[in-house]
């Protein structure tokens, strides 16, 4: 099992009159900040927010659900990224066919990955999936060429800048990223939501209840484990691609290292992962605590934030070991008239 | 006659250098409920998860509908209509009653609201309809024996293997799951039944067979077999028997 225990949903038809309301005030906020506000630092910091909540999201769709703790998931993000920015510098590809491209790409590596490591449990799970995206990393950072494919080893790759060029995915302002990042978040979440609602869905937290009571009901634990990899390591690489995009750089141990990794499973686990809003709200409120300690603190308190995660999520474990999401939705419920049961 | 719902021929186990079930053969007729009796340690669980999918025999078949499934695996076997439950009960629990009961619908259909309505009316059939809602780690142990029966019947079996049906429950609540196994077999349903608890077997089978060490060594009609010597000493060893002559 995973660092936390997981929550369900209640009934999709009961849940939605409480969603609707929050959900479309969320989405007005989220649309509305560029025209409001127009410093460009406050919209890069509001970009990396959702890049996290986007990468949080991606990897709550199989670790939450089928509670198995991956902290490899950022090799997804640096197949999909180095897979975007070759495509575009090596054959010209325009990004925005790239990104998926780079999506099939960490799936493709998420099905070799997978087969071998869901039939692992907690720890193991956890350390081989480690394992897996450190050897990626390092076989990237040593390798300047790899069968005429120039990787450019430790130092990266930067993305030739253009200047204003829309086929590129390169722009002088900073606002059209937020938009293309708000709405990949948006279909994440949109996934999310269907998965809550189809077999897939279903599967997966049978999976994470029990495994061999799933089997006699008909799932093929290693299968489903497996499509939903794939689904979560096509996101995951899509948010890799993008991130290229945005900083027009990748290098193995920003994109692949460790670091990110744990940063999607934080941010899933405290805020409440297995549900749809739990990856997003951690992401609200870990990713711009990192942002205002690496800013501001950074220089002199190096690697504060992780300190500062790591007692949040002690805390969290301790005291919402559900998330943060899970007091928001027995307010809700509350707010509903269905009792505190849910 | 047609073919018997499921044959079991020659079924052999070996865990190293033991063997756990030896050259077992029985066959089990549609609408039947048989029990599958024998002290502890006979081979009667490992004969079942073989059954199941659950475990590779080393020998011998299993025919289930006249179609050989022996080696299955347990998702493929839950679609041919076997459905299985376990000793210890094992929910899902943080999903709720009606969560529970749809997971197996989903081997049966592919409409999520006919799989909830079926699921529904699986509840109402276990006598669950009000605790739908309900995660089930706040159930009673009983009730999670109930769901667990219930969950095994949404993916709509020809075939339900149980395992242990009473283990650790009130003689109320006995007889309450004793009067629910009759109900299921009556929907169409047949039923294998490992149980340790005559009263049990008594009141459910209309035949037991049973095993010990490994080996078939009865097969008839509760009240016959209990009363054979191979039984009683299987039981209660070879002094009982001997003092009873």
């Amino acid at each position: 099992m995973s660092v936390a225990p997981h929550t369900t949903s209640a009934a999709p038809a009961a849940k939605s009159k409480s969603r609707v309301l929050p959900l479309a005030l969320f989405t007005a906020v989220l649309l509305g900040i560029p025209l409001v506000v127009k410093d460009s630092f406050f919209i890069h910091s509001c970009i990396v927010v959702l890049f996290f909540a986007y990468m949080a999201t991606s990897w709550n769709f199989v670790c939450g659900y089928v509670g198995q703790l991956s902290i490899g998931h950022s090799m997804f993000a640096g197949a999909g990224g180095y897979a975007t920015v070759l495509l575009f510098t090596q054959t010209g590809l325009s990004p925005w066919l790239g990104l998926p491209v780079g999506g099939l790409v960490a799936a493709l590596l998420s099905v070799l990955v997978g087969y071998p490591t869901f039939r692992l449990k907690g720890p193991y799970f956890a350390l081989t999936t480690i394992a897996f995206a450190e050897m990626i990393r390092i076989w990237v950072e040593n390798t300047d060429t790899f069968l005429g494919i120039p990787l450019n080893g430790a130092a990266g790759i930067t993305v030739p800048l253009l200047g204003q060029n829309v086929a590129a995915m390169q722009f002088n302002d900073k606002v059209p990223y937020y938009y293309i990042i708000a709405t990949m978040l948006g279909g994440a979440l949109l996934a999310t939501w269907l998965l809550e609602n189809a077999k897939l869905g279903f599967y997966l937290k049978a999976i994470r209840g029990d495994v061999d009571a799933a089997e006699s009901l008909g799932i093929s634990p290693s299968r489903y484990q497996l499509i939903a990899l794939a689904i979560s390591a096509f996101m995951t690489g899509m948010g890799g691609g993008f991130y290229a995009q945005f900083y027009r750089y990748v290098n193995a141990e920003r994109l692949i290292g460790v670091d990110l990794s744990i940063d999607m499973a934080l941010m899933s686990i405290i805020g409440g992962q297995g549900t749809i809003f739990g990856p997003l709200l951690g992401a609200l409120l870990l990713a711009p605590l990192a942002e205002i300690t690496r800013s501001h603190l950074g220089g002199s308190l190096l690697g504060l934030h992780i300190v500062v995660y790591g007692v949040i999520l002690i805390l969290a474990v301790l005291y919402l070991p559900k998330g943060l999401i899970d007091p928001l939705r027995r307010l809700a419920a509350k707010f509903n008239g269905r009792g505190t049961g849910r | 006659m047609t073919a018997p719902l499921l044959e079991v021929r020659n079924l052999s186990k070996t865990f190293g250098g033991l063997k756990a079930v030896s050259e077992v053969s029985f066959t089990m007729n549609k609408g039947e409920i048989l029990a599958l009796l024998g002290p502890n340690g006979a081979g009667k669980t490992t004969a079942f998860n073989m059954i199941a999918g659950f475990l590779q025999p080393t020998e011998g078949q299993i025919l289930f509908e006249g179609r050989d499934i022996t080696g299955g695996k347990p998702w493929d076997l839950c679609r041919e209509g076997i459905a299985r439950t376990f000793q210890l009960s094992r929910p899902f629990s943080d999903l709720t009653v009606l969560e529970n009961l749809m997971v197996g619908g989903f081997a049966r259909s592919s409409d999520i609201g006919l799989i909830r309505s079926r699921a529904a009316e699986i509840a109402e059939f276990l006598g669950m309809g009000r605790q739908i809602d309900i995660e089930v780690q706040h159930l009673t142990a009983f009730d999670r024996r109930k769901l667990e029966l219930g969950r095994a019947l949404s993916t709509r079996p020809t075939l339900l293997l149980m395992d242990e049906v009473v283990a650790g429950a009130t003689p109320a609540e006995a007889q309450e799951m004793v009067a629910l196994v009759r109900k299921i077999r009556d929907t169409g349903v047949s039923i294998l039944i490992v149980e340790h608890v005559m009263k049990v077997i008594m009141a459910l089978s209309e035949r037991v067979i049973v095993m010990e060490s490994g080996r078939l060594i009865a097969d008839g009609k509760p009240h016959d077999v209990v009363a054979q010597p191979d039984v009683l000493k299987a039981y209660f060893g070879e002094q009982y028997v001997a003092t009873r002559a």
